[in-house]
């Protein structure tokens, strides 16, 4: 048999790869829901709502080739929105009474997130690279000290921040009020979770997607094709912001509280959720889904090393049990993210795919013309697999496929 | 008057450890293109080298050369063991595998030296009474000194870079990898000589800082983001560049904290964003910074 073998698209061979992702990753999770404490449950759906904001940040940074950091702003602002809204310290017009359930808040955190997203853009439409990444981590802090601002403090709590309110499942649900809470956010997170998912996979396949992939891999070529730069990244930034600011908003409800000085909101949270993008894969579509498990996971684990270094394979030899050595947690993080840099470069989701090629390829179901070459396009983050014009193969190793050119072949196959 | 001249100065000082810090990003910048996260933290790890070498009888500027000695071999050693390889293969994981860097020098520290704080002694004399006058306002001396470091400093660079051969050679690389490597030059040890000097340069910035701030853990990290801030305000590629806009950067804070009540330091980053803003959306490239044509 000739490796790569060739899956034509849409056969029951290339479901049966899709049953078998899907499945394996439903197993993970059932697996995770029945077997794990509550506390593993607990940080699975931090898992989640930190994918949730990956999965925006992937919009801008991994499909649109706009290096930001700035998204843990839109998750502060995501969450204080909320918090402001449930605790009614904003003024609402037409009721004397506080209206606003936890649940109607996300849309509001949305949309809101959406118009400071498309400010956010307009710089970009400047800056590149590097340049654009210092700003809108600038813009972090600064949406920060803003919160914390002691002017402001009636309303955003200043430096005390908000507290007391939360989201209990409503009756519908079927589950018991303060009992299941971390049940009731795992599923909401879930939920959440896949409708985003889907919505950006389907923003990808419209016109909007290409123009997005277009301006990444050649911004003036775009523009000369009949790209509009401007609403192209005021738009994008703007959705990538709504999707980190629901996840903000998710994030306060479950934490019952919001405070600036969450680590989180600010530089912290910003590498965070790039740190996801980039280990998980960007501009891959399951890529915040597997960074963001990684990072909360490994993270994690990389902490019970530093609680319990005995238990550890190699520092076993070393340390006594019952020791906890300062910092060794962090250490072991700050190691394997480098080894993970080193062994997996293109990420989780973008490595595994590059082998998978090696072994087996979906191609179109078009006739096939022999003789053509599948470039593949390397963006700021060095993603693959994005359908690029320039048949050049760049050093990612590009991979020669039979099929013709397909003009609907859409980003991620699988 | 007198209070504006020791804020002028003071500001002056915090800048002039803005300008190194941005100085040494700047010189990793043109080298690599990267922004180098772990700048800072190896800057605190120097820091607690300086603490510990002075307290087993070293004196002070002793302790420090020794110390950038330190910062320039881990640095040195960041590029080759870390960087490079990852490289060579995407230039997009370098900056995960920077933050480990952060991460892990920043926890190392914690687990050799804890996390409590402790002082440092300064190298320039530091007594309640070592001050100079100028135009009526006391001046403390170790805030003149810290200004006379970084003229130091720069003046070491420039000659280094004019009237030196490995200066030439760096000045090549920067400009152009490929065609540097044509004529001669051993690309790799260059690089490797420039992130080891800018490891070199932020040890010496962390332990002018530590005296006043105090030497903790977490010492650098705003030092830091303030430095990117001035690196890239001046333009990522330009040393002037730096120097510029780590003094604006200083001057700005101290006369924000200074004159304007309703701001205070706590404002800090929204002022800057604005600063940051006014000068980027003007020069896309920083100050000083040259402007990148692409082909398409």
């Amino acid at each position: 048999m000739n490796l790569p073998v060739r899956v034509v698209k849409g056969s029951w061979q290339n479901w049966l790869g899709r049953v078998v992702l899907f499945g394996g990753v439903g197993l993970f999770m059932f697996r995770a829901m029945n077997e794990w404490s509550r506390s593993g449950l607990g940080l699975l759906t931090d898992a989640l709502i930190i994918a949730i904001a990956v999965t925006g940040l992937n919009l801008i940074t991994g499909y649109t080739g706009q290096l930001s950091l700035g998204h843990a702003a839109f998750f502060a602002i995501g969450a204080f929105t909320s918090a402001m809204l449930v605790t009614g310290k904003v003024w609402s017009p037409f009721f004397t009474d506080n209206i606003w359930t936890p649940g109607w808040t996300m849309p509001v955190a949305a949309v809101v997130c959406f118009l400071v997203g498309m400010v956010v853009g307009i710089p970009a439409l400047r800056l590149k690279g590097i340049y654009l990444a210092l700003v809108t981590l600038v813009f972090t802090e600064a949406v920060r000290a803003l919160f914390k601002y002691g002017e402001f403090e009636g309303v955003t709590g200043g430096a005390t921040g908000i507290k007391g309110f939360g989201y209990l499942p409503p009756s519908w649900t079927g589950l018991d009020g303060r009992a299941d809470l971390v049940e009731w956010f795992f599923w909401l997170s879930l939920a959440i979770l896949v409708v985003v998912s889907i919505l950006s996979a389907g923003l990808l396949r419209s016109r909007i997607g290409r123009a997005m992939v277009a301006v990444r891999d050649n911004e003036t070529a775009a523009a000369v094709m009949g790209v509009n730069l401007f609403s192209i990244k005021t738009l994008v930034f703007g959705l990538s912001g709504a999707i980190a600011g629901v996840a903000g908003s998710l994030y306060a409800l479950k934490l019952t509280l919001v405070d600036a000085d969450i680590p989180i909101f600010g530089l912290f949270g910003s590498v965070t959720l790039l740190v996801a993008l980039v280990v998980g894969g960007a501009a891959q579509n399951w890529g915040p889904f597997v960074g963001a498990m990684f990072y909360v996971f490994v993270n994690d684990f990389a902490r019970g090393v530093g609680e319990a270094p005995s238990d550890a394979a190699i520092l076993g030899w070393f340390v006594d049990s019952g020791t906890k050595i300062n910092g060794l947690g962090g250490v072991t993080f700050g190691v394997l993210l480098i080894l993970f840099a080193r062994f997996v470069p293109f990420g989780a989701v973008g490595t595994m795919r590059m082998w998978r090629s090696k072994l087996v390829q979906v191609v179109p179901r078009v006739p096939a013309v022999a003789g053509v070459v599948a470039g593949r396009s390397s963006g700021p983050l060095g993603e693959e697999g994005s359908g690029s014009v320039d048949p050049t193969p760049s050093s990612i190793g590009a991979v020669e496929s039979p099929g013709p050119i397909d003009p609907d072949r859409p980003d991620s196959p699988s | 008057m007198s209070l504006f001249i020791e804020r002028l100065v003071n500001g002056l000082a915090d800048g002039s450890i803005y300008a190194l810090l941005a100085l040494a990003l700047v010189v990793v910048f043109r080298s690599t293109g990267q922004l180098n996260f772990a700048q800072g933290e190896i800057g605190t790890l120097g820091a607690f080298v300086v603490s510990t070498l002075t307290l087993s009888g070293l004196p002070v500027w002793l302790s420090i050369l020794l110390a950038m000695v330190v910062g320039f071999v881990i640095s040195a050693g960041v590029e080759r063991v870390v960087v490079r390889p990852i490289e060579h293969r995407n230039p997009g994981a370098v900056i995960v595998a920077l933050i480990g860097v952060f991460l892990a020098v920043n926890q190392l520290v914690a687990m050799f030296w804890g996390v409590d704080a402790r002082g440092l002694p300064n190298v320039f004399p530091d007594q309640a009474d070592d001050f100079v006058t100028i135009f009526g306002a006391p001046i403390r001396v170790a805030r003149l000194g810290v200004i006379g470091v970084l003229i130091v400093v720069l003046l070491l660079l420039w000659l280094m870079f004019n009237k030196t051969r490995i200066g030439l050679a760096m000045r090549a690389v920067a400009n152009n990898q490929e065609s540097s490597n044509l004529v001669g030059i051993r690309v790799g040890t260059i690089l490797v000589v420039g992130w080891g000097l800018a490891g070199a340069i932020g040890v010496l910035a962390a332990a002018l800082l530590a005296p006043s701030a105090g030497l903790t853990g977490t010492l650098m990290l705003g030092p830091f983001l303030l430095a990117s801030v001035a690196a890239v305000l001046g333009g990522l590629d330009s040393p002037v560049g730096a120097v510029v806009g780590g003094l604006i950067i200083g001057l700005t804070e101290a006369f924000m904290v200074g004159y304007v009540d309703f701001l205070g330091a706590d404002m800090l980053f929204p002022v800057m964003l604005v600063i940051l803003l006014v000068v980027l959306l003007l020069r896309p490239s920083g100050l000083f910074g040259s402007e990148r044509v692409e082909r398409v």
